[in-house]
């Protein structure tokens, strides 16, 4: 069974057509890497994922239960917002900006949705928040608010917030496309402790290194569909397709 | 000075009466301006056009002919109000259109990022509007609202046309009586000395929340 499966997804924006049928199934433990140029849909695709953004057609389920379907003229239709929200909730999502609750401290930011969400005891949460702020290496930061921290201190605790929550399915949307270059190093390698863990992920990212080393699969999308994918060895290493070439020569020749 | 310690009892009566219309304003018109910020960015459609009607009617029109407006004028179609009271609703009614543009904006301004974090750990959209949105919202609005809360002060002055004895009628009677005007001096004494206070208490308050950025 797949943890998730996307099929046949399409997404417009007034006449933009974003999304132009793509499927993604994802097996338990999987780590998938989405790169691509800036503009191709990857981001898009994953905040469809979690109904960020609405799909216009085709079909989401997340561990067999159906998200949105097409209904009898081919258009995507929700189900209920209840269910919707639990869905939501199995998917953790770390943001680009990492998007911290500014007006709470480190440690108000890990428990605030454990508390109020799945009515976890204020103590438990506390409990679980410093064993997540130790794995992301930030424990003596827990009473401090987020514009104290630095960029990547922010996303790891924006990482430790995701887990907190507990989530089947961990979603990186550009985690590292904010930070200076030096500070890129310690929010991948949080990242990459929890790929050896076997936690299922999908990570839309421009570090291609980090992809490589990461992966159990890559896959690149150009212009709103998956151009190709398979292992980071396959893509990276030995690309079929002449659009994939030209962009990881891009990319790489940068250096 | 005998004579300013003879005006001083009136003066600080009229004063109360200015004061409560102050802090009854303020009571009243700050929760209700949340509430109508809230619902003019409704999807609700309907909710969000009545709302900026009505801010469009309120702040499109004098205080001035509101205040008669609502004394005067229900009083011909029948409906008599006291004088206070009248004076009360028309600022409530007033003041909460101006506050509801203040939240409004000042919700607008908070990042869709916030309301995303939100929605992925599965707040509910109360929850997410009461725990995350409006507490940032407060510190944003502090200093717009500080505006509000000093014209409130001046404006209070306008229920005089009333004929309610509040600060300014109090000084004016004085001062048509006696031939001097140094019951308008004490009277801008009175208003300095409340906007002094207003303006100290929003510093306060600007430092309180200056614990996050």
């Amino acid at each position: 069974m797949y943890m998730l499966q996307a099929l046949d997804i399409h997404k417009r924006f007034d006449h933009l057509e974003v999304l132009k049928g793509v499927s993604l199934q994802v097996k338990k433990g999987e780590v998938i890497s989405i790169i691509g140029p800036s503009g191709s849909g990857k981001s898009t695709f994953l905040r469809c994922l979690n109904r960020l953004e609405k799909i216009d057609r085709g079909y989401i389920e997340i561990e067999g239960e159906i998200m949105v379907e097409n209904d009898n003229h081919g258009r995507a239709s929700y189900h209920e917002e209840k269910d919707i929200s639990r869905l939501q909730r199995k998917m953790g999502m770390v943001f680009q900006n990492f998007n911290l609750f500014p007006h709470k401290s480190v440690m108000h930011n890990l428990t605030l949705a454990p508390v109020l969400v799945q009515q976890v005891d204020q103590g438990e949460a506390e409990t679980v928040a410093r064993q997540l702020l130790e794995k992301v290496g930030l424990s003596h930061k827990a009473q401090n608010y987020p514009f104290e921290l630095s960029g990547g201190q922010q996303q790891r605790v924006a990482i430790a917030r995701a887990l907190a929550m507990n989530p089947d399915i961990l979603c990186f949307d550009e985690p590292t496309s904010a930070l200076d270059p030096e500070l890129t190093g310690e929010v991948l390698r949080v990242i990459r402790d929890l790929a050896l863990e076997h936690r299922t992920m999908i990570v839309v990212t421009h570090e291609i290194g980090f992809a490589r080393e990461v992966s159990d699969r890559v896959i690149f999308m150009d212009d709103g569909m998956i151009v190709e994918q398979g292992t980071a060895e396959e893509v990276l290493s030995n690309p079929q397709q002449e659009r994939t070439k030209s962009f990881l020569g891009t990319v790489l020749s940068a250096w | 000075m005998d004579y300013v310690t003879m005006l001083l009892p009136p003066m600080l009566k009229g004063w109360t009466v200015t004061l409560q219309l102050f802090f009854m304003t303020l009571v009243l018109a700050l929760p209700i301006g949340v509430l109508m910020g809230i619902a003019r960015l409704s999807p609700i459609k309907p909710l969000a056009w009545f709302m900026e009607f009505y801010v469009w009617l309120f702040r499109g029109t004098p205080l001035l002919l509101q205040l008669l407006f609502i004394y005067f004028g229900l009083m011909t179609v029948g409906l008599r109000m006291e004088r206070f009271s009248a004076a009360l609703l028309a600022f409530v009614l007033n003041y909460s259109a101006y506050l509801a543009e203040v939240f409004r904006s000042g919700i607008q301004s908070i990042d869709q990022g916030q309301y995303e974090a939100a929605e992925v750990l599965g707040f509910s959209r109360r929850q997410t509007m009461t725990k995350i949105i409006l507490p940032q919202v407060y510190k944003r609005v502090l200093p717009p609202i500080g505006n509000e809360v000093i014209n409130l002060v001046k404006d209070s002055a306008l229920i005089y046309v009333l004929a309610i004895a509040e600060l300014l009628r109090v000084a004016k009677t004085a001062v048509m009586r006696d031939g001097t005007f140094a019951g308008f001096i004490m009277a801008a004494g009175f208003y300095l000395l409340m906007t002094a206070v207003v303006q100290q208490f929003f510093k306060w308050l600007e430092s309180r929340f200056n614990y996050y950025r």
